[in-house]
């Protein structure tokens, strides 16, 4: 079944400061969407509306999946609505086993154990760290890969990845995006990836790529954009007061 | 009509060590209960307590064992139950482990009890009413692979468990001290344990009186030369739960490391205090305190670090996190050092407040709701410290714990 997230006029607020000035921007499942950006253009702020961090205070706009509203649900709701974020610094939750976080989130405890084992050896994650506590004691690497055990756990319709590539050597980034890659045509997921670099998007085809600067996209291209941007830099596409 | 001086007298009488007891009464009746103004009892409801109608029972009541008992007793390598303080059984042999009766007023440092806890005016009760004194002795160089469990079960009125043990040169044991019962009851346990040199003693003291209970505890560890003592204490029942540790670290190189944890709901009071003494040079201690207080319940953790001339080189840490699950709640921090070796190392440290919105946001996010984030970032906290359990007996702490954990209210302002 194919779904379509679709944002738009997303305006949001951050301690007083109004940082996504309109947002739009569209995508159905299957489908690979990259976000760039300068730093400072609000990407991060999207990845956390999104999904309802509580320090981010959303002004005007809609957020839907399939013409469901997600900005007036909970977190959870988000979720289980389809919506998952894979942080750029996830949390460590210690005493919390990502086996004891994935059967609440709604995993089938029966098979669970087999399927991280499954996730892990795709993304090539030493086993014996699904049994650490969630995010503790692992590098950062490592986090990233045990947040895509969640992800390849729990499935979700859109995958949202907040700059996946701060972190990850060439070789993980690779493996990452393979992964990823492959969730496009294993389960229809789509994925937004916000990034600064182009390295992720060599593996991680994107169909579309949405330069973001001053909270606003500014321009909408196919892969050859990535090429545009790294070699002329995001100068052209900054917006200019009005 | 005062229920407990006379069944006390009744049972002092009737013990033929009677002379030694009667003297640790007399401290008692002479000092009396301590107030809220004695500094070290000033967060106890003793007001409260009633203590003249509880009664000193003669004999050990019936008790039968909880569910979790019966799994618990599963797991060990030796049982020991005491009731009311009387100890009923002795349990199988079990080889290089002794386990014996003593109904003399020592301590194991020799001294008698009197003396060495006289300003402690319920050590002075258990002085005068305890039965006996269990006494477990694991043999020097002897590695004890399954646990010992000393089940304490209280039924109703004051009871004054007595436990001692004694792990010789580089021997090894993990001992569980477990409490349940104790419905309108006054449980006053005083344990000791001495770690000889080179040995380790792996201790888990777990309190899971009913809610109506007053549990007074004191427990204090002698640690020798490169000695290990591991001490968790996890306490979730009693209404008033008043856990005192002490740990004196006398040989160079002895090591100490505790962790308390406790849950308070209702309106619990917890009060943990502790004291490292460290004595000889290159001695450490790991101090860990977390607990949780819900509804209107109030905690308080105060911790002495204390350092002698000459312990040069001594490592001594101390942590204390507190979680509030309620606006009502209420958790206080009191930790002090007293320092007369200038060649230490020394650290504390200690937080008092809320669930972190922002591990609960990330749980969220996953999907989970908000009430299954709190329980797994509660039954977390308390996870860590258990954390440091030997395997057999982890997974059956823990779903214990989760139970108790699974009533519990969350609460934000």
């Amino acid at each position: 079944m194919s779904s379509t997230l679709k944002i738009e006029g997303l305006r949001v607020e951050v301690a007083g400061k109004e940082v996504l000035k309109g947002l739009n921007l569209t995508m159905h499942s299957g489908e690979v969407h990259a976000i760039m950006g300068p730093n400072g253009s609000g990407k991060s702020t999207l990845a956390h509306a999104l999904t309802g961090h509580p320090g981010y205070r959303v002004l005007d706009g809609s957020v839907t999946i399939d013409d469901a509203e997600l900005l007036t649900m909970s977190p959870t709701a988000r979720a289980r609505a389809g919506l998952m974020l894979v942080l750029q610094q996830p949390f460590e939750i210690p005493g919390v086993r990502s086996f004891d976080l994935l059967i609440a989130a709604g995993a089938e405890p029966a098979t669970l154990r087999a399927r991280m084992l499954e996730e892990a050896r795709r993304i090539e994650l030493a086993p014996e760290l699904l049994d650490r506590f969630v995010n503790v004691d692992l590098s950062g690497g490592e986090r990233k890969r045990a947040e895509l055990v969640q992800l390849g756990v729990l499935r979700p319709k859109f995958a949202l990845l907040d700059e996946i590539d701060s972190g990850l050597d060439v070789d993980a980034l690779d493996v990452v995006a393979q992964r990823l890659m492959a969730a496009t045509t294993e389960w229809n997921c789509g994925v937004l990836a916000i990034t600064h670099f182009r390295r992720l998007l060599l593996e991680l085809t994107p169909t579309m790529i949405h330069v973001m600067s001053d909270g606003r996209i500014v321009a909408i291209g196919g892969p050859e954009l990535a090429v545009t941007l790294e070699r002329d830099g995001y100068d052209i596409f900054r917006s200019t007061p009005a | 009509m005062n229920a407990f001086a006379e069944s006390a007298s009744t049972f002092i009488d009737d013990r033929p060590d009677a002379a030694a007891r009667r003297r640790a009464w007399s401290i008692f009746e002479s000092t009396g209960l301590p107030t809220t103004s004695d500094e070290v009892w000033r967060y106890a409801p003793l007001g409260d307590l009633g203590l003249e109608r509880f009664e000193v029972p003669s004999a050990p009541a019936s008790a039968p064992d909880s569910a979790f008992a019966t799994q618990l007793c599963q797991r060990a390598g030796l049982v020991i139950r005491v009731v009311d303080g009387f100890c009923v059984s002795t349990g199988d042999l079990l080889e290089g482990v002794s386990v014996e009766i003593d109904e003399s007023n020592d301590s194991l440092t020799g001294e008698s009890l009197l003396h060495r806890y006289e300003s402690d005016t319920f050590a002075m009760l258990n002085a005068a009413l305890a039965p006996s004194a269990t006494v477990i002795r694991v043999a020097a160089g002897v590695n004890v692979a399954e646990p010992i469990v000393v089940l304490n079960e209280s039924t109703a009125g004051a009871s004054f468990p007595r436990t001692q043990i004694v792990v010789g040169r580089g021997a090894s044991v993990t001992v569980v001290e477990y409490f349940e019962g104790g419905g309108d009851a006054l449980v006053v346990p005083v344990s000791e344990y001495r770690v000889d040199d080179n040995a380790s003693l792996r201790l888990i003291t777990y309190q899971r009186l009913d809610a109506s209970a007053w549990h007074i505890a004191r427990t204090t560890g002698f640690i020798t030369r490169d000695a290990r003592l591991h001490q968790a204490i996890i306490g979730l029942g009693a209404h008033y739960d008043r856990s005192r540790n002490d740990a004196e670290l006398v040989g160079a190189g002895a090591s100490n490391e505790l962790r308390t944890t406790f849950l308070g709901s209702g309106d619990q009071v917890h009060d943990f205090r502790t004291r490292q003494f460290h004595v000889a040079p290159r001695t450490t201690s790991t101090l860990l305190s977390k607990g949780a207080v819900a509804d209107r319940s109030r905690s308080v953790y105060t911790g002495l670090i204390e350092i002698e001339k000459g312990a040069k080189r001594t490592d001594a840490r101390q942590t204390n996190h507190n979680l509030l699950l309620s606006p009502a709640a209420h958790a206080d921090s009191v930790p002090n050092l007293e320092i007369r070796e200038n060649d230490v190392m020394c650290a504390h440290a200690s937080t008092v407040g809320p669930l972190d919105e922002l591990q609960c946001w990330y749980l969220e996010s996953r999907g989970v709701s908000r009430e299954d984030a709190q329980r797994l970032l509660i039954q977390g906290f308390f996870y860590e410290m258990l954390s440091a359990l030997p395997s057999e007996l982890a997974e059956l702490v823990e779903s214990d714990v989760a139970s108790v954990l699974a009533n519990v209210a969350v609460v934000t302002s």
